[in-house]
């Protein structure tokens, strides 16, 4: 199933919460697929059920019904134990609140998944420097998340994403608590990742988030009502957004 | 725009391809596209108007261009009043407004396809901005300028969502 | 009034929110205060019982016994009625050292010839049945417990069997199994058991060979000078026929029997009391592990109540009233489980009579203020902590951020992925971690000491397998109770730990998945976490526990295995606990987890 170059597959993805009269469906009937090197930006309004369906590819949540599919591999059907192997190797997690350990230092977060996966100490601390240094905070390595700005710490977050190269890059709202500035950081480190073949999957409310990313998808009510392909479609002179006339 | 030149030559006297330079720098990205008949047009309608001298400069056979623009006093007055000025550009939403609710009335075309339409344009748009704004170094007033582009576009972006929300409500009323 | 409507609103509502939390605090507590209230009233506890016993029972002040039965014993101890200050007496009777059977059980016995209408001195209260009749026997309460007989038995004595019509309680005897008091010839005694015969059907026994004593119940018109009719006395001397001064007479004053039958409580009240130290150090690790768990929510509370315009000390008042409140009503509880066990502890024969005492003034204050003290001494830091917090940051930041063990974190990391979790953890909440070996520690003491006593020689009593030193027996049940106690009190502590340390561990674990950490290296993780900490509780709880009830003397080790297995046991006992609330944490979704965390 691993054809077109396609990471992430989903096919009729419903996700139900509550039954009976209380039922509601976070995810209604997706079908989406996530080609490689795509930057995918998922905007709505909240509740419309952008989070659950992040979950779901993520495989943090399991689908009511549908399948989901990552790298060829139907991830929906596999057990706890697996899906863990699975997140470990192929997804990295960004999320709103960064959802840093506290008690760790910048290095030592982005090491975790690292020795998560089984990786020596020494190796797991050479992949962090190199990661930090990315993100621009090779200085900052030895500080606790409360140290840092919130921009900083989403800076971390993503490189313990990134520490064991995963095929895709799940965000969520991840420029949600940041002030323009940090904001623009992030941007700028999403950008960079794009240009460097990284999947992304970006959940947004924020059209400046979105704008950047290569194809952008509108979710209402748990259902898709708009995918925009955006990559390649420059409307050309940038001067014309702007009134100069003479 | 005439404004801005004169304002421009308040500091110094200036050659018509400076001024140029100087513009181009502060606009960024945005700027790129102004030729410099666009400044030399500008120039000698205010050269009509009296509020620019142009003297000319000799020697120099290397450069081609021997005109230095000042300031008169009535341009000094005018470039006063204008920084006093307060006007802001007014935002042109009613045109949009009235395509849909003609569009809707008339059934000349669903207002939310119209709106979808309108936004992929936005989005494209806002795109192009953005990326320029990525582009631009930290601190740099260009990149100001782009970002309130940014700005006002997302702005533009969130009243089509409300629309787009609005007039599928009433689409479902008729 | 309305603020006290307020303060009494807020922590019923509370109570009614944690009724697992409310539970855990009262079993805790009402252990410890009811070991403790049991440990004081054990003090001077049988010396109670003896004089009711002594009252209902028309005791003698003094019991005169000479071994034999011929003319010259008899007389002697008859010519004692005359001694100055005697009242009344009763006999002089006789006791015959013989064995006995009873329920297919052989016992060593003193058999006395007993009035069937008793004299004025020594009435036995019968408690069942009625007084002996010619061809009926009454036994002696304790005796009849010891050898599981009651009423419509059958007794066999000399080849003689006689239907058992009454149980019988006296003061004129030492407790069960010290009835003989003196020995056949007026040696030691090897202890046993008193039944009451008709004079007549004691004639039986006359005719064989047993050993016997003779001896008379004296009144005194005070008894306080019990201990004064000596017949070298030269008070009472010259009322004595000077023929018979040479005859040996052995005085046991009402005293003296007192203080014999407290004996068998001397090793207990030390178990009680030791042991209700335990389990107030259990009961403050298992509330401390409580109110620290519940710390961060008790910090908003604070945050949410300043916000609305509470003073401090209304705020104080509302978080210490809970657990103040709590803590009183578990000391009731324990002193009324006290009350109700206490016959039971303290007479442990039956040989006397049991109306319970209840505590005194002194029990209820002591068990109270550890109450109080458990319940403050736990709360206060975080009661405190609360309040000297601002409004804002106790509204903003849930928990006081914990300290960096930097250490442990850069030597987690060098170890496999369960382990790493759980020192990362430990690395968090050190003070946990402590609490956790402390109560490990406390249990292994008191199954070490439970362990110790029971490797101790039984010391019988020669031919009577039933009166075999009913002290050990007492001890060795004390000790299992309290011993068990401490185990249930121990379990409880750890799942609270355990639970207390999920919760708080959740963000972070759930964090730790999304980073592909499995459930089961969670699970594990969470239990390294205790586990950890556990082993060296159990390596300093064994010695502590040796120490405890080491005597210098002859001392019998138990085998090495047996402390070794205790020691696994515990091990193995709270890697088992440990998983079941991690496990469950575990189950909760991940999704979930970290929505309510950013929430």
């Amino acid at each position: 199933m691993y054809e077109f170059g396609d990471v992430l597959r989903v096919r009729g993805v419903c996700r139900e919460y509550g039954r009976g009269e209380s039922l509601v469906r976070a995810v209604d009937e997706v079908d989406m697929e996530v080609p490689e090197g795509q930057m995918l930006a998922v905007m709505g309004p909240s509740g419309c059920g952008k989070s659950t369906l992040l979950h779901l590819l993520g495989g943090l949540e399991r689908p009511t019904d549908g399948e989901v599919w990552l790298a060829g591999r139907r991830i929906d059907t596999l057990s706890e134990r697996a899906l863990a192997r699975l997140r470990r190797g192929s997804v990295g997690f960004v999320f709103q609140a960064f959802h840093l350990v506290e008690e760790l230092s910048a290095a030592e977060n982005v090491e975790l998944p690292a020795l998560l996966a089984g990786c020596s100490a020494r190796a797991a601390r050479h992949r962090a420097a190199v990661l930090l240094e990315r993100v621009g905070l090779a200085d900052r390595a030895r500080h606790l998340p409360s140290e840092l700005s919130g921009g900083q710490r989403q800076r971390v977050a993503i490189a313990r994403a990134l520490a064991n190269e995963p095929l895709v890059l799940l965000a969520d709202e991840p420029t949600g608590n940041l002030d323009t500035a940090a904001t623009l950081d992030v941007l700028r480190l999403f950008e960079d990742l794009r240009c460097a073949g990284q999947t992304l999957v970006i959940v947004t409310h924020d059209e400046r988030v979105a704008a950047i990313a290569d194809r952008l998808v509108s979710m209402r009510d748990g259902m898709f009502v708009d995918d925009i392909r955006l990559a390649g479609s420059t409307t050309g002179r940038l001067d014309g957004l702007i009134g100069l006339e003479g | 725009m005439q404004d801005a030149v004169l304002a421009m030559l308040a500091k110094e006297p200036s050659h018509g391809y400076q001024l140029r330079a100087r513009l181009r720098r502060t606009l960024g990205p945005l700027g790129e596209s102004m030729n410099a008949g666009q400044v030399y047009v500008t120039l000698a309608r205010l050269e009509r108007a009296g509020l620019v001298v142009c003297e000319r400069v000799n020697g120099l056979p290397d450069r081609p261009d021997r005109k230095v623009y000042a300031l008169t006093p009535a341009g000094q007055q005018r470039v006063a009043a204008w920084l006093a000025e307060v006007s802001w550009p007014k935002p042109d939403l009613a045109e949009f407004h009235l395509k849909l609710a003609a569009a809707a009335a008339g059934r000349l075309a669903d207002p939310v396809e119209l709106v979808a339409a309108q936004r992929r344009e936005l989005l494209r748009r806002l795109r192009d901005v953005q990326r320029a704004v990525l582009a631009e170094p930290d601190g740099s007033t260009a990149g100001l300028l782009l970002q309130g582009v940014v700005l006002r576009l997302q702005a533009d972006l969130r009243w089509l969502e409300a629309c787009e929300r609005a007039w599928s409500k009433i689409d479902d009323e008729i | 009034m309305g603020r006290i409507l307020l303060v009494f609103r807020l922590v019923s509502a509370d109570m009614r929110r944690h009724p697992a939390q409310v539970a855990m605090l009262l079993v805790a507590i009402t252990a410890a205060t009811a070991t403790l209230a049991l440990g004081l009233s054990m003090h001077g506890a049988t010396d109670a019982l003896y004089r009711q016993t002594r009252e209902a029972t028309a005791g003698p002040d003094v019991v005169a016994l000479s071994p034999g039965t011929d003319r010259t014993t008899i007389t002697a101890l008859e010519s004692l009625e005359h001694a100055p200050g005697v009242v009344a007496h009763s006999g002089p009777y006789r006791q015959f050292y013989t064995k006995l059977t009873a329920r297919g059980s052989t016992a060593s016995a003193v058999v006395q010839g007993a009035d069937v209408t008793p004299g004025p001195v020594d009435r036995p209260l019968v408690t069942s049945g009625s007084w002996v009749r010619p061809g009926g026997a009454v036994v002696e309460r304790g005796f009849a417990t010891a050898l599981d007989a009651g009423l419509g038995d059958h007794i066999t004595v000399a080849g003689r069997s006689f239907p058992i019509v009454g149980i019988a309680v006296t003061a004129a005897h030492e407790v069960y199994p010290w009835a003989p008091m003196i020995g056949p010839g007026g040696g030691p005694s090897d202890g046993g058991g008193l039944v009451w015969l008709a004079e007549r059907d004691t004639r039986a026994l006359e005719s064989t060979d047993f050993p016997v004593t003779s001896f008379i119940y004296l009144k005194l018109r005070d008894p306080d000078t019990a201990r004064e009719l000596r017949l070298r006395n030269p008070a009472i001397a010259p009322a004595m026929d000077p023929a018979f001064a040479d005859t040996w007479v052995n005085f046991r004053a009402w005293q003296h029997i007192a203080e014999q039958d407290s004996v068998i409580l001397r090793n207990s009240q030390p178990i009680l009391v030791i042991g209700s130290w335990l389990l107030s150090f259990l009961a403050v690790a298992g509330v401390a592990a409580l109110a620290a768990g519940r710390a961060a929510k008790q910090t908003r509370r604070v945050g949410l109540l300043k916000a609305v315009g509470a003073t401090p000390g209304l705020i104080a008042a509302v978080l210490l009233a809970e657990y103040l409140t709590l803590a009183l009503l578990a000391d009731a509880l324990g002193l009324t489980i006290a009350r109700l066990v206490e016959p039971a502890v303290i007479n442990p024969s039956g040989s006397l009579i049991t109306t319970a005492t209840g505590p005194t003034g002194g029990t209820v204050a002591v068990t109270t203020v550890v109450a109080l003290a458990v319940a403050a001494l736990t709360t206060l830091g975080p009661t405190l902590r609360a309040l000297r917090s601002g409004t804002i940051s106790a509204l903003t930041d849930p928990a006081h951020r914990p300290q960096r063990r930097a250490w442990l974190t850069r030597l987690s990391a060098l170890l496999p992925t369960p382990l790493l979790l759980g020192l990362r953890l430990i690395a968090r909440r050190p003070g946990r971690a402590v609490l956790h070996g402390c109560n490990i520690t406390t249990t292994l003491i008191a199954i070490t000491a439970l362990l110790m006593i029971y490797a101790q020689p039984v010391t019988g009593y020669p031919g009577s397998p039933m009166a075999n030193d009913q002290r050990t027996a007492q001890e060795r049940h004390l000790l299992l109770a309290v011993t068990v106690v401490v185990i249930a009190l121990a379990i409880v502590n750890t799942i609270t730990i355990t639970w207390t340390t999920a919760l708080e561990a959740r963000p972070t674990m759930a964090i730790a998945r999304t980073l592909g950490a499995t459930p089961g290296q969670i699970t594990a993780g969470l239990s390294t976490a205790q586990l950890v900490p556990t082993l060296p509780g159990a390596i300093t709880g064994i010695p502590l526990g040796l120490i405890l009830v080491y005597s210098p003397g002859k001392v019998t080790m138990p085998p090495a295995w047996w402390l070794l297995g205790a020691a696994l046991a515990a091990v193995l006992a709270t890697a088992v606990l440990t998983a079941i609330p991690a496990r469950i944490a575990v189950r909760r979704s991940v999704a979930q987890t970290l929505s309510a965390e950013s929430a």
